[in-house]
Formats: structure tokens, C-alpha cells, sequence
């Protein structure tokens, strides 16, 4: 209705022709003009002009109120060179860029973000990695925020992961990915490489490279460190705690975002860090599989309909009947406590419906806790829901679980038989399952 | 060029002339100054809901930081910025828990801009007849010397094009901006600098006049009328809550800030010294740095550092353009505070004398003076017992001033009052009635008579 109304009365705003973003301009108005660089309307907004002064601050205007645009001066294109230092002195390694605010720069002059997937633009950004390294190769397969991705962009990183690993001139593979699903990419590649000859290391940033107290440089250094360390596993480099002072290495089946935006977002659950990072060194915390002369073959077989679901109070079972009749192959249920969901005695109780769909689709045991391990024995109301045949996953994440389902499921050869898919959700593959959990 | 240089070329800081207003011809020097005027406001943190409370107790934790450089958004890295880079040092972080959140340690995103605070900045920009930018953008000012957590300051321009009046003429100002206070530097040695986060993000009005100032004295003055503006609104009072630089230029010399004045008073002679400084650097054939000083007490100024460059600032992506609604403008409209001279002019229509008006705003009292008022409106009788009395007892009695007020409290002096109206009590039975209290008795047994 609005619209319609300013569709009435407004004037046509005259503009020049070609004036683009970055531009000097003079906006004029009924009573004054000022003077600026055009910046990119915001993409909520294409009604308001915004214009950086010479004093640095940006300020808006509606479009309607705006007689004409003239442009002044247009933007000079400043194109930078900048040489890339390399030395036979410093190990090389790879890097994989698939998006996230790591690789997110923000153009203040235009408003919208420029990758950085160059080794030249990401030099100028993060130095302090090449002092550490060469980067030999750098991919990317994709450029994505990590809640967009799904398992064939796993499928993809961990194709152009394993050609890197046995590229004999590399030693070691650094990847670079948003931070909010990056834990199911980290399981995901930790399945799908298997047995690793040389380091893959994940990492992230939460502050973006616009501002000097990014996290990324410390995170992008300690990478180099453990890319180029003897622990060959998947792992995830970041932010041990608040300071700028050392990195955790991080299990990939074994690591979960449990903060949205502090440095320190990943921890551990049910398990130790491979390894503290700093960027003069490494210490060991626990075993690990060691650098070898292996090559590495990617098994990324992957069943996508598998699902993971919430348990909570009252909840109805007749849920599961969505997954049956859509095909889902699988389901991880996210249980309370040590492993529970209502049972006969509840007013909705699930017993009998678990028993039901399992005779379709395969069931899983998580914990919602997040820390420690499932265990049906203890109550009774535990054993009668082990009873209808679920698979209790110990002390695996959630998501690790997910991601474990899908490529246990995505062999047929295994998920013809119950009991294989059992016998290989219970096998620890990747470090997913810690048989002795510490205080 | 730092104190040493100055030193070594023989401009040694000369400290007995006297630089007396009389002595310059401001016109004939070219002489150009503006002023830029940070002072806090009186709410909780800008862009967190932590409260603006400064610690000095021990520290709950410490953060360690290091900032990098960060390329500016044409590509060329900025002076200050370098010059900060180039000391990299470690930044440690005092954090005292209960005030300090996760906005200050850069570990979250900022909330929603404070909205009492944006208030009180559009109050103090009405009153400087400032036009109210209503669509803007919450900006970043690249800080790299380790007093931003996030490496930045966030500011957004409020208000435009305002003005006052003083007896030299017509002073514009520029700009009006709502922002964030830095974090504040606790020490310093070669390794790290270390600062409190209290101070990080309490709302800062900046207020920046255009090149207008003619003279020394003027100078001191606009910095006078815009204090008594702001101290009308609800800021923050006290040592280091109201931060006054200046910006001098003659001709043939260069734009210098001069930073830190603890007092207008110092302004006059401060100018005057900064005058003589580039005039003599003129004559010895010196070039003039731009650059950024700090005055000292004695009047004169020493190296703080260079310039900051202009390209510095970018969107703060973390929050939607900044909308100041014609609802918010009325509402500040509607509660503008009345100005000294207003308040003034009002306390003596209702009859008070000079000498009271003055002691009342000597005590900060205006408030309490107005709710008293309410209760028993005989503006001298409600001056003498709420300024006078109180401190007559404790010069007669030989007490200490101090604690015989904290006795008169304003329930204790409304209770008094509230006897007086009813008829319970003469006017000229209070003075008994305070000094029981003084000796020691409760207000009940006091106000027995």
C-alpha cells in the first residue's frame, strides 16, 4: 500500500549513467548536496542510499527524497600486487578454501564481501602463516558458509583432500571452513579418508580478518604447526581459550561447537585434545596415528536419508512415522540422561513404537547430555527400550553419530544386515568412541 | 618528532615565559582551532548491557591479546595503525566478573544499540541546534593500540550542522557522534600494555565544532558552553568523564591535536605555548608535523603521536543501519533538560539569592533543591535548611562537616518538611530539631517538640 502511494508522488531520482559503488558522487537534494563515495544500498533496503563522507562515517538517505546523483570522480581501481615469499627452508603444505568468514573479507567501498582465495589475497591477510610455510597448492572445491553445506560437499572436500595427501611433495593438508557444521565436516573426513599418512588439519576463525583482533591468525599459525607435525589424523586447530596464546588439536570425531561466538567455540567432549599448539611448537596430550608413507584412499560412500532427533518431555512418537514413510534408512535419537525416552509408563510412550519402525530403519542411542557416555542398564526403563533393539553409541557425539550413520548405511554391502550396521556402528573407526572417560 | 628532538635542536621547553592572550595577533598568525569534546554518559555500556562501573578491585581473570595490522579499505595501511603494529606488544585484559561481558572481551557480537543513551546524545545535539541524521550507520574507527578488545571503536554519526553562540561570534558544529570509550591502560612496559575493560564501551558523546575558534580565549570559552550543555544532560560527572581536545593550526605550520586538558583553564595558556612552539620550528626553518600531543600541566605539550590517517573507518557489519525514529526525537524533545542559565533564571523567580543559586550548583543540589520544593515551596527557607544549616551546626559544634550532612539525607529533610507544612512544626523550630539529630537522636524522638 505504501509503495503504491510513493509510486505516486515520488520524483524520478536522476543518476548518471554507469555510476557504481565506490564512485565519488554528489547527492543532490531540494535545500543542499553533499558530497562522498557511493556505497552498495544494503541488500534488506534497496530503497536507501548510503554515502561515505570524507570524514569516514556512512550515513543514509531514502531514495525518494533524492533529486539526482552526480557522479564526481569514478573509483580507481587499486590493484594490488603482492609477492608471495617462499623458501626451500620451510616445509610446504596445501590449502583447502571452502568459505566462511576465514575466507570472508568485506569490501567497506562497495559493502559486499570478496573471497580471499587466492594465496596472494590470503597472504595479505594472514602473513604469519607463510612465515611458517609454503603454501605448494591451494584448492576450492566450493565457497559456502558451513550451514549451507551438506554430505556431498564432504564428499568433495575429502576427494581433494586424499589427492593432496598423496601428492609426495606435501606434508600436510590445512582446511579452511566455516565454523557452525564445521564438526560434522570434520567427522565426515575423518570416516571417509580412514587410516591418514600426513596431518589434516581444520580450522576456522569467529572474528573476521577485517578486524586486527581476528582469531584466525593464531588459529591459521597453529594450523601450520600441527599441518606439518607428525600427528596424521583429522583434527581441528583452533582457540584453546580467550587469550592469543595456544591452539588445541582437536579429535574431528571428538570435537563440537559449544559457544556461538567466543575464539574458543570447539572443545572436546569425552576425550583430550590430540595436542596444545603454540606457534613455536607442539605438545602431545594423547595418541595418535603417526606420519607414514601410506597412500590415502578415499571411502565416501554416504546415505543421505538419515536423521537426528531430539528427544523432549511429552513428545509424541508418531514423529518416527515421518521418517519411515519418507525412506529415512536411519535415525540417531538424542536421548535423555543415559539414554532414555518415554516409555510404557509415560502418557506417550514410545516402546512400542520404536519396536515397530526398527523393523525399517535403523535406530540409534545418543546422549543430549553432550558429556559422558550412554548406559541402558541402569534403570529399568532403560532396558525396555534396549529391548526394541536400539544401538547404543557409548560415549559418541551426536553429530559425529549422524555423519557415522550415513556412511555406515551408505555401504550396501553392510547395510543389507542389522548386524553388520551394529557391529560397524560399534567399531571405533576414527577415535569416535573413548573407552576410558576421565574426571 | 618527539621532546628529545626538540631538544637536541636547542628548543629546549621553556618553561618561565608567559604566553599572555595580549601578546599574539591571532589574525595576522592565521590561527585556526576547533574543539573535540568526548564525554560519557550517564547509562549502561553502549553496545552491551553491562553496567559503566569502574573496579578497583583485583581482577577475577586476565585475557592476553595480540592485534595485527589490518589493511585499510583502499588498500593502504593507515600511519597511526602502523606505528601502533609496529611496537607488537601484548595486550592484557583485566576482567572483573559482574561488569564485565563478553561485548568487552570481543567474544560476542554487540546487542542492539543502548537506546537511553542514543536518547541523551539526541538531547545534547537538540541543544546544540544540531540537525538529527535519522538514517546512519554504526561505524568501526580502526584502534589499534590495544584499547579496543575488538581492535576498532564503534561510533556512528548522530547529528549534523549545529552551532552556539559565544561572545566572539557564531561557533558551527560539525559533528555529533555516539560511541564507545576505550578500554582503560593500567601499565605498560616493553612487553604488554595492560588495561581494565570497566571503561570499554560507556556511551561517549563526541562533539567536534568546525575550525571557528579565532582565539585563545575563545577557544576556552566554547569549551566552557559546552560543557555546561552537557552537564545539563545525564552524563557521567568527575575526573575523567569529560575529555576536551583542541585543534590548532597557524599559517605555515600544521593541524596539531592537542589532547588531555584536565581544565578549560589551562586552555588559554596551552594555545598560546602550541602557537610558540610552530612559530619558532617556522623560524628555524623546520617543518610542522601534523601530529597528536598531550598537555601537560605546566602549559606546554609534549609528543603523544602521529596523526591518526582518515581512511579508517568501516560498516559495523555485526548491526542493521541505524533508524532513528521520529517517536525517539519527540520523546527527547519532549524531556530536554533546561540549560544552567534556564534552571538559574527559574530559582530565582522563586525568590532565591544569588549566593544560594550559585552554592547550589556548587553542590550538585538542583534536583534535590526542586523536590524539596514540592514539599514546602519557600525556596530560602528550603536552601537554608538543605545548604546552610547542616554545615552551621558542624562549624558551631566543632564537627566534622562531612559527617553532620550525611546526617541530612533528602528522607531525613522531607520528613522535617513535611512537619513544617502540616503546622506540627515552626519553620524556626528546625534548627532545634537538626541539632538533636546531630547529638544523636533518632529523627522520631528529634521531631517530638
Amino acid at each position: 500500500m505504501k509503495l503504491f502511494i510513493v509510486g505516486i508522488f515520488v520524483l524520478d531520482m536522476k543518476i548518471d549513467s554507469g555510476i557504481k559503488a565506490g564512485d565519488e558522487v554528489e547527492i543532490h537534494f531540494v535545500k543542499e548536496i553533499y558530497e562522498g563515495t557511493l556505497i552498495e544500498s544494503p541488500e534488506s533496503d534497496k530503497n536507501i542510499v548510503l554515502l561515505k563522507l570524507g570524514n569516514g562515517y556512512n550515513i543514509g538517505f531514502p531514495r525518494k527524497e533524492i533529486l539526482e546523483i552526480k557522479l564526481v570522480e569514478k573509483a580507481r581501481d587499486a590493484e594490488e600486487k603482492v609477492e608471495l615469499k617462499k623458501s626451500s627452508g620451510k616445509p610446504n603444505i596445501a590449502m583447502v578454501i571452502t568459505g566462511g568468514t576465514i575466507a570472508a573479507r568485506l569490501n567497506p567501498k562497495k559493502g559486499g564481501v570478496d573471497w580471499l582465495d587466492t594465496p596472494e589475497s590470503l597472504f595479505k591477510y594472514y602473513p604469519g602463516i607463510f612465515d611458517k610455510v609454503n603454501v605448494l597448492r591451494l584448492e576450492r572445491p566450493f565457497m559456502k558458509a558451513s550451514e549451507d553445506m551438506d554430505y556431498k560437499d564432504w564428499q568433495k572436500i575429502a576427494k581433494v583432500v586424499s589427492e593432496l595427501l598423496n601428492d609426495t611433495n606435501i606434508q600436510g593438508v590445512i582446511i579452511t571452513h566455516g565454523t557452525d557444521f564445521l564438526h560434522y565436516t570434520s567427522a565426515a573426513l575423518s570416516f571417509f579418508l580412514g587410516k591418514l599418512n600426513k596431518p589434516v588439519v581444520l580450522t576456522y576463525s569467529q572474528r573476521s580478518i577485517d578486524r586486527a583482533s581476528s582469531d584466525a591468525n593464531l588459529n591459521l599459525v597453529c594450523a601450520a604447526v600441527a599441518a606439518t607435525s607428525e600427528i596424521a589424523e583429522v583434527m581441528l586447530v583452533g582457540h584453546a581459550n580467550e587469550s592469543d596464546e595456544f591452539c588445541y588439536a582437536m579429535p574431528g570425531t571428538k570435537v563440537r561447537k559449544l559457544h556461538t561466538s567466543r575464539r574458543d567455540a570447539f572443545k572436546v567432549v569425552n576425550g583430550k585434545p590430540f595436542a596444545k599448539v603454540t606457534q613455536d611448537g607442539i605438545e602431545i596430550m594423547s595418541n595418535f596415528n603417526r606420519r607414514n608413507n601410506s597412500k590415502v584412499k578415499v571411502d565416501n560412500k554416504f546415505e543421505e536419508k538419515v536423521g537426528l532427533l531430539k528427544i523432549y518431555p511429552g513428545q509424541e512418537a508418531n514423529v518416527l512415522d515421518y521418517y519411515v514413510k519418507n525412506g529415512y534408512k536411519g535415525l540417531v535419537l538424542e536421548m535423555s540422561g543415559l539414554g532414555h525416552a518415554p516409555t510404557s509408563r509415560a502418557r506417550h510412550g514410545w516402546t512400542k513404537k520404536l519396536k515397530e519402525v526398527q523393523k525399517k530403519i535403523v535406530v540409534c542411542a545418543t546422549s543430549q547430555c553432550i558429556n559422558g557416555r550412554v548406559d541402558p542398564l541402569v534403570y529399568s526403563n532403560g532396558r525396555e527400550l534396549l529391548e526394541t533393539g536400539i544401538i547404543y553409541l557409548e560415549d559418541m557425539l551426536s553429530e559425529a553419530a549422524l555423519v557415522k550413520l550415513g556412511w555406515i548405511l551408505g555401504h550396501s554391502e553392510w547395510a543389507k544386515s542389522k548386524e553388520v550396521v551394529k557391529e560397524k556402528m560399534l567399531h571405533n573407526f576414527a577415535h569416535e568412541f573413548n573407552k576410558m572417560l576421565e574426571g | 618528532m618527539d621532546k628529545e628532538d626538540y631538544t637536541k635542536l636547542g628548543f629546549k621547553q621553556e618553561k618561565s615565559k608567559d604566553f599572555s592572550a595580549k601578546n599574539l595577533d591571532y589574525k595576522n598568525l592565521g590561527f585556526k582551532a576547533g574543539l573535540e569534546i568526548h564525554q560519557q554518559l550517564d547509562t549502561h555500556k553502549l553496545f552491551s548491557r553491562a553496567p559503566s562501573i569502574l573496579r578497583s578491585d583485583e581482577p577475577n581473570y586476565l585475557v592476553r591479546r595480540k592485534l595485527h595490522a589490518v589493511a585499510g579499505e583502499s588498500g593502504e595501511v593507515d600511519e597511526a595503525a602502523l606505528y601502533q603494529v609496529s611496537l607488537d606488544k601484548e595486550f592484557v585484559y583485566e576482567v572483573h566478573s559482574g561488569t564485565t561481558s563478553l561485548v568487552e572481551l570481543d567474544e560476542e557480537p554487540p546487542y542492539q544499540i543502548n537506546e537511553e543513551a542514543l536518547k541523551i546524545a539526541l538531547q545534547i545535539a537538540l541543544l546544540l541546534n544540531c540537525e538529527i541524521q535519522t538514517l546512519t550507520q554504526i561505524m568501526r574507527k580502526t584502534v589499534v593500540d590495544g584499547s579496543n578488545t575488538s581492535g576498532f571503536q564503534r561510533t556512528v554519526l548522530i547529528a549534523r550542522d549545529g552551532y552556539i553562540e559565544t561572545s566572539e561570534g557564531k561557533v558551527r558544529i560539525d559533528t555529533i557522534c555516539l560511541e564507545e570509550d576505550s578500554a582503560r591502560k593500567i601499565f605498560e612496559n616493553e612487553k604488554e600494555v595492560r588495561y581494565r575493560l570497566d571503561r570499554l564501551g560507556i556511551p561517549l558523546v563526541e562533539i567536534a565544532t568546525a575550525p571557528d575558534l579565532k582565539s585563545a580565549a575563545q577557544v576556552r570559552e566554547a569549551a566552557l558552553k559546552i560543557g555546561e550543555i552537557l552537564r545539563s544532560c545525564k552524563v557521567k560527572r568527575g575526573i575523567g568523564t569529560i575529555r576536551q581536545d583542541v585543534n590548532v593550526s597557524i599559517s605555515k605550520g600544521a593541524r596539531i591535536e592537542i589532547k588531555g586538558f584536565q581544565d578549560p583553564s589551562m586552555m588559554i595558556t596551552t594555545v598560546n605555548k602550541e602557537i610558540e612552539r610552530q612559530e619558532r620550528l617556522i623560524l628555524g626553518k623546520m617543518k610542522v608535523v601534523s601530529e597528536v600531543r598531550r598537555a601537560l600541566p605546566d602549559g606546554t605539550s609534549e609528543f603523544l603521536r602521529p596523526m591518526p590517517g582518515a581512511a579508517r573507518m568501516y560498516p559495523e557489519t555485526d548491526l542493521p543501519l541505524l533508524k532513528i525514529h521520529r517517536d525517539l526525537i519527540n520523546e527527547a524533545k519532549k524531556t530536554l533538560p533546561k540549560l544552567k542559565v534556564e534552571i538559574e533564571e527559574d530559582l530565582r523567580r522563586e525568590g532565591l539569592n544569588e549566593e544560594m543559586i550559585k552554592l547550589l550548583f556548587k553542590r550538585n543540589q538542583v534536583k534535590e533543591f526542586g523536590e524539596l520544593m514540592k514539599i514546602y515551596p519557600n525556596a530560602n527557607f528550603v536552601a537554608k535548611v538543605l545548604l546552610v544549616l547542616p554545615t552551621e551546626i558542624a562549624v558551631r559544634e566543632n564537627l566534622n562537616e562531612f559527617d553532620v550532612e550525611k546526617k541530612f539525607g533528602k528522607e531525613v529533610i522531607s520528613d522535617v518538611l513535611e512537619k513544617v507544612r502540616e503546622g506540627k512544626l515552626e519553620e524556626s523550630d528546625v534548627r532545634n530539631v537538626f541539632e538533636k539529630i546531630v547529638s544523636g537522636e533518632s529523627l522520631e524522638d528529634a521531631l517530638k517538640i
